[in-house]
């Protein structure tokens, strides 16, 4: 049987069948960070007399809460530290972190091929290198760092291909939203997506990123690309320059369990209206009549509203989904020269792309439109720390959860990209980058 | 095992991990503590939990779980009294958690919820993987065999580290 990409790597990977079609699979790579690990590490310690497999195959650093907000959270940081420093693990701390799904391709711990076990559900993120990435609960993640493998079932294979090429204003946002609501908001339960077609192909690392990010809003295991050129490229560029893999691909003529294929050219910008991603619509579409009246109930929203007459409170551009430079610099060159009307907070994906986006002189454009510029966290994607909403307030956002209560108890999130967010931040709504006013005609105003 | 009482019916679809425990709760290093803030996240959560006193089971809806990989949903559950959930789909990750900490996961037909929502008791006999409402007869349901051991009497990381050295022998081979 010709095999696809996934199929390699997990059967490369496999130390045990086990019965019902489950495995027990090695894990290359365990990323730790502060919120999920400390449990696994105390049980290792408690009951495991705080052996580890082999610290070397894990990465630990402080991301969610960055720095501590109160007592309970320094000592998760803590708990972090000491283990890293006693264990010898490699460590990021405050100050040369970063959000983990985005410093762990940025310093170049990724490469095609690896299995990576995280306690983080966008784990998946790092399939855009041609992995097999997971997020897994904290004692499976213990597991992993206790005997490097994972019980898994094997998920089934969905090959989901863009094919022709996305429009000018289309971005790898619109495209993951477009794809949940394609198969549904569970409809990849059970599966590794594997994406591929010339669409995918033309999309940056950065925007690979966001689609295999995602891939677990519709309820996947993972989600996969092939690595190609962009890939060596982007790995070349990194802190530890990593060299030892070799191209690794789908055979040309590969099964797949299920294929969906959607033409990129239909592909338009979206922003969601309900309380989950695959309850979205077209930017200039309207909430549509056959949406969950409990999820409008939760938005305040009815049936037939246009999505451009939403008026907003907040926006918010960060998280794991859509906080790194080539994100950056999307909003910034909307923002450029404008003035924000509603409260917004720019919260870059870690310590390299903030020094980055600095370079470029993005957190000038950013604080000179009135936004608030921060540290790298996970913070206000999921209402922990560092912008957390009130009720009611309806924010846009361009994270990856819209669900009730995410980002603060009562909070409404339309999930979009940085761009439109951005745009939105300038005009008090849902809006489009082309419906801000070009920024010289304002000034003359 | 023998798991029978009291029913907390919310089976409503895609009942996330945020809804069963907010994300500010997740600031703890152990697992205790969580049944305290259980549903906290979900409108009337509480209200049901506290309507449903001495629940056992949750009648859950599809996809039940989704979203974030926080065990805390599972050690909140378990810290509320719940020790089984019984829905026609669960995410992976919430599956997963299920097993290694002993909440055990019934899948059943979708159309059998609203039956199983009304039960003033459920009965689920996890070694012989069936389900009753009442007194019904018996439904059987699968559990995943690899894991069934877990359920039944815990010890995930004690098997894992018992496999340390075939794992390591695999390694070796890798390498080679």
């Amino acid at each position: 049987m010709k095999k696809s990409l996934f199929d390699k790597i997990w059967e490369s990977h496999v130390v045990e069948e086990l019965p019902g079609g489950s495995a027990l699979i090695f894990v290359d790579l365990v990323v730790a960070h502060e919120i999920t690990s400390p449990q696994g590490i105390i049980a290792i310690e408690r009951d495991f007399e705080d052996k580890l497999y082999d610290p070397n195959k894990i990465v630990s650093l402080i991301d969610h809460v960055a720095p501590a907000k109160d007592t309970a959270t320094a000592i998760q940081a803590q708990t972090l530290r000491a283990w890293a420093k006693r264990q010898k693990i490699r460590f990021h701390d405050i100050g040369d972190n970063g959000i983990c799904h985005v410093i762990i391709p940025e310093k170049g711990y990724v490469t095609p091929g690896m299995v990576i076990a995280c306690g983080d559900s966008h784990t998946g993120t790092l399939g855009a290198f041609g992995t097999f990435a997971l997020g897994v609960g904290s004692t499976a993640q213990g597991g992993a760092m206790l005997a490097q493998v994972l019980v898994l079932q094997r998920p089934k294979v969905m090959k989901i291909e863009i094919t022709g090429e996305l429009a000018s204003d289309v971005t790898a946002k619109d495209l993951i939203l477009t794809i949940i609501k394609t198969i549904g908001f569970k409809g990849g339960t059970g599966y590794a997506l594997e994406y591929t077609g010339s669409a995918i192909s033309k999309l940056s690392m950065d925007g690979r990123m966001t689609v295999c990010n995602m891939a677990i809003e519709a309820g996947a295991t993972a989600g996969l690309i092939a690595p190609d050129e962009k890939t060596a490229a982007y790995l070349a560029e990194t802190t530890l320059k990593p060299t030892n893999w070799t191209s690794l691909q789908p055979d040309p003529d590969a099964e797949y369990d299920r294929t969906v294929t959607i033409d990129g050219a239909t592909v338009r910008p979206v922003v969601t209206w309900g309380t989950n991603p695959g309850e979205n619509s077209s930017i200039d579409g309207t909430v549509p009549a056959d949406a969950h009246p409990e999820s409008l109930q939760y938005m305040g929203l009815t049936v037939g509203t246009a999505m451009k007459s939403i008026e907003i409170d907040q926006c918010f551009i960060g998280s794991c989904t859509n906080s790194r430079i080539s994100d950056l610099r999307a909003a910034a060159e909307v923002l450029k020269g404008q003035k924000v009307v509603v409260p917004t907070i720019i919260t870059p994906g870690s310590v390299g792309v903030k020094r980055q986006a600095e370079r470029e002189g993005l957190h000038d454009i950013f604080q000179d439109a009135g936004a608030l510029w921060t540290h790298s966290s996970c913070g206000p994607c999921l209402g922990m720390s560092v912008g957390v909403i009130a009720p009611g307030t309806r924010v846009v956002s361009s994270t990856n959860r819209n669900f009730q209560g995410r980002m603060g108890d009562g909070g409404r999130v339309h999930l979009a990209s940085p761009q439109v967010v951005a745009a939105s931040a300038v005009m008090g709504r849902i809006a489009s980058p082309s419906d801000v006013p070009a920024a010289r005609e304002k000034v003359n105003a | 095992m023998i798991i029978s009482g009291p029913v907390l019916p919310i089976p409503n679809a895609n009942v996330d991990t945020d809804q069963i425990i907010p994300a500010k709760h997740l600031t703890t290093i152990d697992d205790s503590g969580m049944g305290e803030y259980c549903f906290t996240g979900m409108t009337n959560g509480r209200k049901m939990l506290d309507e449903h006193p001495g629940a056992v089971v949750w009648v859950a809806g599809e996809n039940v779980g989704c979203g974030s990989s926080r065990e805390h949903a599972a050690w909140a559950l378990l810290g509320v009294g719940i020790k089984a959930v019984v829905s026609p789909s669960f995410a992976r990750i919430f599956h997963e958690n299920c097993y290694t900490n002993g909440l055990v996961p019934v899948i059943v037909d979708a159309e059998l919820i609203p039956r199983f929502a009304a039960a003033k008791t459920i009965t689920i006999d996890v070694e012989n993987e069936t389900v009753q409402a009442d007194d019904d007869a018996p439904i059987a349901f699968k559990l995943d065999p690899a894991r069934k051991p877990f359920v039944l009497g815990g010890g995930f990381l004690k098997y894992l580290n018992s496999k340390i050295p075939a794992i390591r022998a695999w390694e070796a081979k890798r390498a080679s």
